[in-house]
């Protein structure tokens, strides 16, 4: 039973600061209060579900402990996407496209990168994530940079809407994205859920796996492809998260003190949306929205990427 | 028996592996010897099926391996390379777990359970069995690795120098157990090793490789004699025979 205990205390964490924020100081106002705070909590919770997901998988995939998926460039390429709209459209291409446009434009585009790039280095047989996380890097800075370029052409008002496009806010969430997005996540746990024991093997590095009957490149690409379906979800739904990955998956390996997927999916999910209701309470009651919930999550998110990155380097 | 035939590898320029046959007799301990770079833990890991060859075949009871599914292989080949180093957090009991994966893929049976405990036993690991591996020596990590294998229950075992960074004891008491596996379990057991002395004591056949080739293989016998080993490592090799078998001196000319 003791081993319970910190998975049931998320839980309940996670249980409370969601009631908390739905009903503090909404006078039971069921008209307009509470469903705008139900639709902002759908978005924190298929968000975090993606986040925890996409990053313990790829953490597991690539052996190591402080990447998350952006380093594939997904965010990057979103980012370029966003940037061109508004060069090329306009800030009417808020209006031109829709909410609902933006959404699935985003999704589309970010699917066709990663679906583009690992056919492209999969191609002769090559399964070496290193060469993939090479790559993913290098087009990330290339892509960034023609971001800058485009962002330097555009009008100071035009900038500052795609400014509120580079960090995550649940204010933009409409309830069609949810669906979306939850039947997006829905699809990916179904095809997931059958693989976690692989996950678990594929924690042991690309040799014992093998050697344990694990098809690696089959599973790399199937788990590959699952983590850029739930980046493209999440980034469209939310905007970039950057660290948050790190912590959320280095958090919940402390928490729960067993490397299977099994539980530290589900856990690492709760640490996420725990976060995220955690920043947007902090954000309404506290800040008056002086400040952003991207703001407030890459500061901590940020900052325990230093702390770990300084404590990793002390270790023997 | 695992047979290999014309297997070539290069990277770019570099030719790794030049057109190596041999055989390695099943239910036999074999030894691969050879200086550093003469490719055998190439040739090892290509029999693993961790890396293809440029051209030739590996064959498996005179199956190519290529044709077995990679499901199929697990259960009848088991590697183990040098020491994986990751960071996982988890038991020794956990990682022999893993052994059963090709039987069961996740979900342990009874008879699952069974087959950890021997294999546990085997390597007399009882006392081991709930700590975690990053708290182990470097020998008793690698006795629990032996036992993943073990809980594998294949009739191959690849091993890619086991003894690498052991102290004496726990390097005779691999050995030890590798032995036993062939003599009492049947097993066919493959391993890269450095100590030419260990090779001697414990092996059936010998395999010598120098530059990408199979300079000489046979019995311990044929193989560990002055001249051969002199011409295998370019040093002086002093071969006495003493009341407890063969031993290899090379330390001074």
């Amino acid at each position: 039973m003791r081993r319970l205990q910190p998975r049931l205390a998320v839980w309940g964490t996670v249980t409370l600061l969601a009631l908390v924020f739905v009903f503090l100081g909404a006078g039971m106002d069921v008209e307009y209060v509470i469903p705008r705070r139900l639709t902002r909590l759908g978005a924190m919770v298929i968000g975090g579900v993606c986040i925890a997901w996409s990053s313990i998988t790829f953490q597991t995939l690539t052996g190591n402990r402080i990447l998350t998926p952006a380093i594939m460039g997904y965010e990057a390429v979103y980012l370029l996407l966003q940037a061109l709209l508004v060069l090329l459209l306009g800030t009417s291409s808020v209006v031109l496209l829709g909410i609902h446009g933006n959404f699935l434009l985003s999704v589309v585009v970010m699917l066709v990168y990663s679906w583009g790039i690992h056919r492209w280095l999969f191609r002769d047989g090559n399964s070496n994530v290193y060469t993939l996380l090479l790559v993913g890097l290098v087009l990330t800075l290339v892509i960034g940079t023609f971001t800058q370029f485009v962002q330097l052409k555009v009008s100071p008002g035009e900038f500052s809407v795609l400014q509120s496009f580079s960090l995550a806010s649940f204010n933009r969430v409409q309830p069609p994205q949810l669906l979306y997005g939850a039947l997006v996540v829905a699809a990916v746990a179904l095809v997931g859920r059958k693989s976690l024991a692989t996950l678990d093997v594929l924690s042991l590095g690309r040799d014992q796996a093998i050697s344990l009957g694990v098809d690696y490149r089959h599973s790399v690409r199937l788990h590959l492809a699952l983590i850029a379906a739930l980046v493209a979800v999440s980034t469209s739904l939310l905007g970039p998260t950057a660290f948050m990955g790190i912590f959320v998956a280095n958090s919940t390996y402390a928490l729960a003190r067993t490397f299977r997927h099994r539980v530290t999916l589900a856990l690492g999910s709760a640490v996420a949306i725990g976060l995220f209701i955690a920043a947007q309470l902090l954000v309404e009651h506290v800040f008056n929205y002086t400040t952003t919930v991207g703001i407030l999550i890459n500061l901590l998110c940020g900052g325990y990427f230093l702390v770990l990155m300084v404590r990793t380097r002390g270790a023997p | 028996m695992i047979t290999v035939h014309n297997l070539h590898k290069a990277y770019g320029s570099k030719t790794v592996l030049r057109g190596v046959d041999a055989r390695f007799a099943g239910q036999r301990l074999t030894s691969l010897i050879g200086p550093n770079g003469a490719g055998k833990t190439t040739l090892l890991m290509m029999i693993a099926r961790l890396m293809q060859p440029c051209a030739g075949t590996v064959c498996l009871e005179g199956r190519t391996v290529a044709g077995i599914p990679v499901g199929e292989y697990a259960r009848r080949v088991a590697t183990l390379r040098q020491s994986p180093d990751f960071n996982l957090r988890l038991t020794v009991q956990e990682l022999v777990a893993f052994g059963r994966f090709p039987y069961s893929r996740g979900a342990l049976t009874r008879e699952d359970h069974q087959v950890i405990d021997e294999a546990i036993a085997f390597l007399s690991l009882q006392p081991l069995r709930h700590a975690y591996l990053d708290e182990l020596s470097g020998g008793q990590r690698q006795m629990a690795f032996l036992a993943m294998t073990i809980a594998q229950q294949t009739d191959y075992l690849l091993l890619d120098e086991p003894l690498n960074n052991l102290d004496i004891k726990h390097a005779v008491q691999i050995m030890r157990a590798l032995r036993r596996l062939c003599d009492e379990h049947g097993r066919t057991v493959v391993l890269v090793v450095h100590d030419i002395n260990f090779a001697a004591s414990y092996s059936d056949h010998i395999v010598a490789m120098k530059a990408g080739a199979v300079q000489c293989a046979g019995s311990v016998d044929e193989v560990i004699t002055e001249a051969q080993l002199g011409e295998l490592y370019g040093l002086d090799f002093d071969i006495s025979q003493g009341p407890r078998g063969r031993l290899c001196n090379y330390f001074n000319p």
